[in-house]
């Protein structure tokens, strides 16, 4: 289909777990479904595309998180920023960077807080895609080149990006390199709210990139800007006789209906083949609220199920959840490598 | 006389082809936006009077693709449109026209112009003027422009540029004289989309586009006179100041 002389993009699955509304429990989700991932055998990057730098806190330790950020900005710097900053200050093109290897075959790109600058300069990118700039074109695509260095140097097979809780234009380029995206869903009315204007959104990002990617040199990379559909996920219930309780069970029916009706009607519209992988379960599974358990990962900065408090058989249901939802994961994507 | 009434195939196939192109509006608005900001660059302003563009109406494009069908169906050539090669096939879907003063302006607009379409990286597939006048002709060879002869005495310099994108697809550029497109305008009013049968008219059209192309070739020599005068203003303001103190005489 495509001509062969295109610039490649790295095969690796690169997904996000995706909800512009914040406290969603999406860097808890993102690193232990990665770490579940990479449990089973699978090499995972995860991208800490969120100027918060939650994940990397979450992952490396204070002292070396500290570091990364005293001297991202000088030219042996080793964050997202580093990699990204010539193209800011149009010097050159992304630098490539060493991922931080943690243990099970996991890696990070370590995020960092001037990724805010790189966003700024990422809303006139777009517009200059509009225009055919190759400046446009080599901003936006940025992000997704310096994943492409680190997947074929590390042989990666799923990249995970965390995202922060908006609808800014990072998140607009990173969600239209992904191949795929789940939606983790709190149990409130305000996620179900941010539901509706997430599909919406979504659909506009999409359209809005076909333009660009119509009228756009052949032979220039972009984005696929086609993230299909993976289903969603309820997060932080908390359960009662083995169930969700009274308080969060009506919840769940509603995260799927609207799901259904402002992302999976509103997707179809734009292309049938963005939710060909959202079938049933729509829901891939759900996060209880593990309560201390997660504080304790959030502390220690391992998985849920590594925490050393809690009882075994509360980290073994952690332990379950997230490779259940890993597997669901991989098997819902297994055909993304061959496209 | 109405477009003799075609058969519901046929107009399936000519619906289908404008639905195709009604889909595709965003991407054409968006590839007229890209070739105003070419031509509208700073290096070309100079000699521009004026710029307009348009995309097609969907239903000129019913109607013109109906006639295509009509002729195909009479004998002519056949009818090869499909929704693949719909947009490169017509090339004026999105179309941009540029009107200038004087047809000697056409050596350096040509040059800037297919400059500034090389760095956005269009490519130029073609670039032509309709003429019939023998002293336009050989100055648009001189110039490196391919002449085509004009038996409607229509004349217009056309560039068909494409964006070397994903899916083929092309715009025409047309650049003319203010003069020229007087003779234009009246003809399309006339003759578009009906052709006029008045034979007086058809031939107070011809006797225009000798008072227009008269009026280009005027407007050469006027600016050619101009644009001497004010070398020899210069010159002598040199001479003056060389001389002794600098005292340019007011006029």
């Amino acid at each position: 289909m495509e001509s062969a002389n295109l610039p490649l993009r790295a095969t690796a699955v690169r997904l996000a777990l995706f909800n512009h509304k914040g406290g969603v429990g999406k860097t808890t989700l993102t690193m232990n479904v990665a770490r579940a991932m990479a449990k089973l055998g699978k090499r995972v990057l995860v991208v800490d595309s969120d100027p918060q730098c939650n994940l990397t806190s979450l992952l490396v330790e204070d002292e070396v998180v500290n570091d990364l950020l005293d001297t991202s900005d000088a030219p042996e710097g080793q964050t997202i920023w580093s990699a990204l900053k010539p193209i800011v200050e149009a010097t050159g093109d992304v630098r490539y960077i060493p991922p931080i290897e943690l243990p099970h075959g996991m890696f990070l790109l370590p995020g960092d807080i001037r990724l805010a600058e790189f966003e700024q300069e990422l809303g006139t990118m777009w517009g200059e895609c509009f225009q055919r700039r190759t400046r446009g074109f080599r901003g936006t695509t940025a992000l997704s080149t310096v994943v492409n260095q680190v997947v074929w140097k590390y042989g990666i097979d799923y990249v995970f990006y965390d995202s922060g809780p908006n609808i800014g234009a990072l998140n607009r380029t990173i969600l239209l390199d992904c191949d795929f995206f789940a939606i983790p869903a709190a149990c409130d009315l305000f996620s179900v709210r941010a539901i509706k204007t997430l599909g919406h959104t979504l659909a506009n990002w999409i359209r809005d990139w076909d333009t660009i990617a119509e009228l756009a040199p052949k032979d220039i990379y972009l984005l696929p800007g086609q993230p299909h559909l993976l289903g969603y996920i309820p997060q932080r219930y908390k359960m009662y006789g083995g169930k969700p309780s009274m308080q969060f069970a009506p919840f769940i029916p509603l995260i799927e209906k609207t799901v259904r009706s402002d992302v999976i009607a509103v997707l179809t519209r734009v292309n049938p083949l963005l939710v060909a992988e959202a079938v049933s379960p729509l829901r891939l599974g759900g996060v209880k609220d593990f309560g201390s358990l997660a504080t304790a990962s959030q502390r220690e900065g391992v998985a849920i199920s590594e925490v050393s408090t809690g009882t075994q058989e509360q980290r073994d249901i952690a332990e379950d959840t997230f490779e259940d939802l890993a597997k669901r994961i991989i098997d819902r994507t297994s055909g993304a490598v061959m496209r | 006389m109405t477009s003799p009434a075609l058969e519901t195939d046929y107009m399936e196939t000519i619906d289908g082809l404008v639905s195709h192109f009604q889909d595709n509006l965003p991407v054409f608005e968006t590839f007229l936006k890209q070739l105003r900001s070419v031509v509208e660059h700073a290096t070309l302003q100079p000699y521009i009077h004026s710029i307009k563009t348009r995309i097609k109406d969907p239903n000129h494009l019913r109607n013109k693709l109906v006639r295509k069908m009509v002729v195909a169906l009479e004998g002519g050539p056949p009818f090869d449109y499909t929704s693949e090669n719909l947009f490169r096939q017509i090339n004026d879907l999105v179309g941009v026209r540029l009107l200038h003063l004087y047809t000697r302006q056409m050596g350096d607009i040509h040059r800037i112009l297919t400059d500034l379409l090389d760095e956005h990286r269009f490519t130029v597939i073609e670039a032509s003027a309709r003429t019939w006048d023998l002293e336009s002709k050989a100055y648009f060879k001189s110039i490196g422009i391919e002449t085509r002869d004009s038996d409607s005495l229509y004349t217009s310099v056309h560039y068909i540029v494409d964006p070397t994108a994903r899916t083929p697809r092309t715009a025409e550029i047309q650049v003319r004289t203010l003069a020229e497109e007087i003779w234009g305008e009246v003809d399309h009013t006339i003759n578009y989309p009906r052709k006029s049968e008045s034979h007086s008219c058809r031939e107070q059209l011809m006797a225009l586009a000798r008072v227009t192309s008269g009026c280009s070739r005027l407007v050469d020599s006027i600016f050619a006179t101009h644009i001497d005068s004010l070398r020899a203003a210069s010159e002598a303001l040199t001479v003056v100041s060389a001389d002794g103190p600098a005292t340019a005489r007011p006029r």
